[in-house]
């Protein structure tokens, strides 16, 4: 699928990226763009830089050096609630959701920007709030739909089982109505079979919405039979870009995998 | 039989063979003219429960027909329905129905390759399927089999970039007729009209305990008229409230969620999805509830675990009015005498207990329950029967319409499945076999003259394949299949089915599998039900980290023993099965499993195919080994292969002596 | 043994002997209690919100009455008074927002600690400052009259302000459960990082936190402010709330509404039934001596998030 598809114009431009934590240089001199529509894979054997990336993408990290063009701007740095704001939603590695809230509530509160009704008649929550809350309902109600998670719809999500949580948290960032999404290892720790759902609902995100997904994956199959393009990351530098076929022939990818596979 | 006619409130419906409202379309039409603005079906959809009245179906089926008909749908065309139960797939129904086109129900959870049996065999033209998951099962049947002309999907879910052109969304087809319509007044009309009660109107494939499945021929004067008796037998009226949550395949929804519906005018409510159907059941409060002994077994295990969670003052309250109401509550149902202090205890138990368990349950409206399929255990069915809610059991057949017999009110006995049904004639053959004659009773199987012949007599008479007899009271009594009944060496008679079924009403045991025909004695194989014993394992702090772990550890060994000899007890008590004591036992490592080909989709046990494939391990039950090693392949839900390898020990039970000595 | 049925047993026949007395001692209690419950509650939003324990909650419970009674004190009606004590509280929130947590902003928690303890002095100044250091008697209109039902001895005020409190905390749960901003703080409270990963902007959160806080510090002063005047002596009820919290748990709504009510009853119960037996006063610290009980037994209080590592 990945030759015949149409890809957009240049969404997102990260260029020169450098990042270090005291001496440890996370990445050093990463480059590489994200077209719209495209779902862009990293991959890199642990360690690589992949989260570091991510966390610079939507402003957690302030890289040393480099630029973040996203939709034409260009930014030194991203901040958190500006990358948000701007339509940028993510998941986590190790699944942050609120885990004393419900589904439910977990998926509304992705929502938050759509919020318009200023802060005093969410308060009070009167007239317009309450009509604009219903509103929101719907459109998570779509999500839950989507994701086929109905039957946990009122259940705390601390109780739900790993892979679901997974599922919720792509549910909350759906709820923002991300134009990039970006999910961080969505497929860790799950087993075949939940590996399988994931892929299908990242492929169909993207298909239904049209939504840019930038992924993250240390495991080099399971994404390259769904990306149209991959990055690939090794000690924070970036050692081959391109489609999955090219990618998967490249000697220096080839080594940084047997070079950790030992 | 219209002699019950004064008390059944069905009324503006069909008499008796007036002829008019002898199909699924007029009936439709005729709803939508005199109950239109009343609701007909309901779907949670979004969260909400979104209701067409009998008007509005009416305007979709039409619109539905008319677009398989610009599409090419002929008069006896077959269209295959796959899915979760969903408004659209029963509208789609009744439209091929409209154009004198006959439905193929397929069960939603079979594999590609058992799909494309029926497809063929049926020769199936035109598909209308729920969602991406079972487009993609019949776009791979059209690959080998291109006679498959049209797939028209409900859910577009996923299916934006299938680029096929035979792949249509139902909204197109909706369209389409929509318009074919106004270019064609008075087709539809026509087309209804020329349908006639002696019409087939559905084929229904059994999934069948052997072989391959069978297509049971139903005309809309079987189905009907047998949904009349039903009707008129429990009194259902306009404004029953009906969950559809079984699979639309199955003869048992195709009556009550569809047939029934149509001729008693009440509305039906299709579940959000498969998971949320508990869910569901609570929030729709269904008056009348027809399910398998499993459903309400899960109802009942899901109550105790939560009840085992709860705290302590909770746990007491519950425990002690639970105690009353297995005292006294099916007599208060049975309306039968009560000392007036237990009968206010009762009122009270209602007020703290029983009440609430029933809303949460979802069975507070409830007037009727059904069950059927297969035997339900005592402890189930009572414990529905002392909450006051009124279950019953039902014998019936693809191949009868559903009824051959019920209970009547007020005459429950677990022991029996009732007496014959409104128009049902019962006779049991020399060899002990039960056999029916009704106006339900199926024309043929679908090409296969054959099986036809071996199962219904020139005369109409149904062989059903059990064994039985007829009690003084007019009441059948199912012992077993005929075929498997058997016989231990010493003579004695062997009914499988009727151990296993002992051995499965304990909530630890999923499913069981005993041997002994031609044998010594009896043995069994064992399934743990998951939930029920890791819940009793977690209380008892005992570890364990997968199922296969799980089965084999000592404690649930000596759990199951607990329960094994109890049967044994019980089986003492009776001098025709005592001989069938369980000796030894052992714990399957893996549930078995549809996909393995161990059960049927309806969940039966394929107890030859069981035999054959684990006959290591029936051999080591018949010789002293105290284990056996076995690896067997599994199944995954994506259809991928793998082994699984482990060591089963084999538990040796000793027999009770006959009770009946004694007890003289 | 005699000692041990003085103790052990002979409070219990008391109770026995005249229930309608034991009933209005507890019922006394839980009038008490629910101003400790509203005073923890202040803790516990705050708590939640910004994972800080707020030194200055007694004080802001001082600062509120004194505005209040000031305002009166300068002729303003007492409907009018309210509001503007009101809007003076958010006004504080603000200015906290701004000035204190925004720029310690990812430090450590001890940090911000020791920021509410220098909020505290700084509070207690500007009011002596602005209203001057005097006790002062409010007057909201609600007479300190007791009346018999049942044979009990029921005070008037404690009703009413029994009554106000738990339509606050009422309104809070609802505030909270039900809309867009509770369910937003709830999400803040559960996990920082995702809640600035969906864009709920933590600096907004503090402000209506502390402006919750300070309003429910506002009616807490009134209550207590108009039964013993308003005094510096107002803002130790603050040292009441800490073993209702630890009783309840920090992070729980219930439980500190329910920790309120136990001390309360509690209190009062032992200061009747066992006091006699020690000489009195056991109402002074029968709430540390229970608190002190659950710490070695319950640290996570009856509430409060059980302490599970995942594995």
């Amino acid at each position: 699928m990945t030759s015949a598809r149409q890809l957009g114009d240049i969404l997102l431009k990260v260029e020169d990226v450098s990042l270090s934590f005291g001496g440890v240089k996370a990445l050093e001199h990463v480059s590489f763009d994200v077209r719209e529509r495209e779902i862009r894979a990293i991959i890199g054997p642990n360690g690589a830089g992949k989260s570091s990336m991510l966390n610079v993408i939507n402003g957690f990290y302030q890289p040393q050096e480099g630029t973040i063009m996203y939709r034409g701007r260009s930014h030194r740095h991203m901040r958190p609630h500006e990358a948000a704001s701007e339509g940028i939603a993510r998941t986590f590695q190790n699944i942050a959701l609120f885990r004393g809230m419900s589904t439910l509530d977990n998926l509304m509160t992705g929502r938050n920007l759509k919020m318009k009704k200023n802060l005093l008649w969410q308060a009070l929550y009167l007239g317009p709030a309450r009509r604009e809350e219903i509103e929101h309902r719907e459109f998570v109600e779509h999500i839950i739909d989507f994701l086929e998670i109905q039957a946990i719809r009122k259940t705390p999500v601390g109780r739900l089982p790993y892979g679901l949580q997974k599922r919720v948290e792509l549910g909350r960032a759906l709820a923002a109505e991300p134009s990039l999404l970006l999910l961080d290892e969505p497929m860790a720790g799950m087993n075949t079979e939940e590996k399988e759902d994931m892929c299908r609902f990242v492929l169909d995100v993207n298909d239904e919405f049209g939504t840019t997904i930038i992924l993250i994956e240390h495991d080099m199959g399971v994404v390259m039979d769904i990306s149209d393009r991959v990055v690939v990351l090794d000690y924070g530098r970036k050692i081959a870009d391109g489609m999955p076929d090219d990618v998967r022939t490249n000697s220096e990818v080839i080594e940084a995998y047997l070079g950790v596979m030992h | 039989m219209n002699d019950a006619g004064s008390s059944y409130a069905t009324s503006p419906v069909m008499s008796d063979g007036s002829g008019q409202l002898d199909t699924f379309p007029k009936l439709l039409l005729d709803r939508a003219k005199n109950l239109g603005s009343k609701p007909a079906i309901r779907e949670k959809d979004y969260g909400i429960w979104q209701t067409w009245t009998w008007s509005q179906v009416a305007d979709e089926v039409r619109a539905f027909a008319c677009g398989l008909a610009a599409k090419g749908f002929e008069r006896g065309d077959k269209i295959a329905i796959i899915g979760d139960n969903r408004p659209r797939l029963y509208w789609a129904m009744c439209a091929a129905q409209s154009l004198g086109g006959i439905p193929v129900p397929m069960y939603q959870d079979s594999v590609a390759q058992e799909l494309q049996y029926v497809v063929e065999h049926a020769e199936v033209r035109f598909a209308v399927a729920e969602d991406q998951e079972q487009v993609d099962k019949l776009i791979e049947i059209r690959e080998r089999y291109p006679n498959l002309e049209l797939i028209i999907y409900d859910d577009a879910r996923g299916l934006r970039s299938y680029s096929q052109e035979y792949l249509y969304a139902f909204e197109d087809i909706l369209e389409l007729g929509r318009r074919f319509d106004a270019d064609h007044p008075g087709f539809f009309l026509d087309q209804v009209h020329t349908g006639r009660g002696a019409d087939t109107s559905v084929i229904l494939y059994t999934s069948g305990t052997t072989g391959t499945p069978k297509g049971v021929v139903l005309t809309h004067d079987n189905v009907l008229i047998s949904a009349r008796n039903g009707i008129e037998r429990d009194q259902l009226g306009q404004d029953e409230d009906v969950l559809a949550y079984l699979p639309m395949a199955w003869v048992g929804d195709h009556v009550y969620s569809y047939a029934e519906s149509y001729v008693a005018g009440f509305c039906v409510s299709c579940p959000e999805s498969s998971a949320t159907v508990l869910n569901d059941l609570r929030e729709v409060g269904p008056t009348f509830f027809f399910a398998p002994p499993r459903i309400y077994e899960n109802i009942l295990t899901t109550v105790m675990i939560r009840m085992e969670d709860a705290g302590w003052l909770k746990r007491k309250v519950f425990h002690y009015f639970m105690a009353l109401a297995r005292r006294v509550g099916s007599r208060i149902l049975d309306r039968k005498p009560v000392a007036l202090k237990d009968r206010l205890l009762y009122k009270l138990g209602n007020l703290l207990v029983y009440g609430p368990l029933k809303n949460t349950l979802g069975f507070s409206r409830i007037r009727l329950g059904y069950t059927a399929g297969e035997a339900i255990g005592p402890d189930i069915f009572d414990f529905y029967r002392s909450l006051g809610i009124n279950i019953k059991q039902l014998y019936g057949q693809t191949e009868a319409s559903v009824f051959v017999t019920m209970h009547p009110d007020g005459e429950v006995r677990l022991d029996t499945v009732g007496t014959a049904a409104p128009q049902v004639e019962i006779k049991i053959a020399d060899n002990g076999e039960v056999m029916y004659r009704s106006p339900g009773v199926f024309q043929c199987y679908y090409k296969n003259p054959e099986a036809t012949a071996e199962t219904k007599t020139e005369d109409g008479w149904v062989h059903t394949g059990d064994a039985g007899y007829l009690d003084a009271d007019g009441h059948l009594k199912i012992i077993d299949r005929a075929k498997d009944v058997g016989k231990l060496n010493d003579g004695s008679i062997f009914a499988p089915k009727y151990i296993e079924n002992k051995l499965k009403f304990f909530p630890y045991i999923k499913e069981a599998v005993a041997f002994g025909d031609g044998r010594d004695y009896t043995v069994a194989f064992l399934n743990i039900d998951l939930e029920a014993v890791g819940n009793w394992a977690e209380r008892r702090n005992i570890p364990y980290a997968s199922y296969q772990d799980l089965a084999a550890r000592k404690e649930v060994y000596d759990l199951l023993q607990g329960c094994v000899e109890q049967v044994n007890r019980d089986l003492a008590a009776d001098p025709h099965v005592a001989s069938s004591q369980i000796r030894r036992f052992l714990i399957l490592h893996k549930e078995l499993d549809a996909d393995d080909g161990e059960l049927t989709r309806t969940r039966k046990v394929r107890r030859r195919f069981v035999a054959d494939r684990y006959d290591k391990l029936v051999e080591a039950l018949y010789s002293g080994d105290t284990h056996c090693e076995i690896a067997s392949e599994v199944t995954f839900e994506d259809g991928r292969k793998g082994s699984l390898r482990a060591d089963l020990a084999i538990r040796d039970v000793s027999p009770v002596e006959r009770l009946s000595d004694a007890a003289d | 043994m005699q000692v041990l049925y003085a103790f052990l047993v002979g409070p219990f026949v008391q109770m026995g002997q005249a229930p309608v007395f034991f009933a209005e001692v507890v019922i006394n209690g839980l009038l008490t209690g629910v101003m400790y419950s509203l005073v923890a509650l202040g803790f516990v939003l705050i708590y939640k919100a910004s994972g800080t324990f707020n030194f200055a909650q007694g004080v802001m419970v001082l600062f509120a009455a004194l505005t209040l009674v000031g305002l009166m004190e300068h002729g303003v009606p007492v409907w009018l008074a309210l509001i503007l004590t009101v809007a003076v509280m958010v006004v504080l929130a603000f200015a906290i927002e701004r000035l204190m947590l925004r720029p310690l902003i990812n430090q450590e928690q001890i940090i911000l600690f020791m920021a509410t303890i220098g909020l505290t002095f700084f509070l207690e100044g500007f009011g002596e400052l602005l209203w001057g250091s005097n006790v002062k008697r409010l007057d909201i209109g609600v007479p300190d009259r007791s009346f018999e039902v049942g044979g009990m001895l029921l005070n008037q005020f404690d009703l009413f302000a029994a009554a106000i409190g738990a339509a606050l905390v009422a309104g809070l749960a609802v505030f909270f459960q039900k809309t867009p901003i509770g369910r937003a703080l709830r999400a803040v409270a559960d996990d920082h990082q995702a809640a600035l990963s969906v864009g709920i902007p933590l600096k907004t959160i503090w402000v209506v936190v502390w402006s919750v806080a300070g309003i429910v510090a506002m009616v807490a002063g009134i209550m207590w402010g108009a039964k013993s005047g308003v005094q510096f002596s107002l803002s130790l009820i603050a040292l009441k709330a800490l073993p209702v919290l630890i009783l309840g748990g920090f992070t729980s709504v219930p439980g500190a509404i329910i920790g309120g009510l136990i001390i309360g009853v509690g209190e009062k119960v032992a200061e009747v039934y066992w006091g006699p037996l020690v000489g009195g006063a056991i109402e002074n610290w029968f709430a540390y001596v229970l608190a002190l009980v659950f710490l070695l037994f319950r640290p996570q209080g009856l509430f409060g998030e059980r302490i599970i590592e995942r594995v």
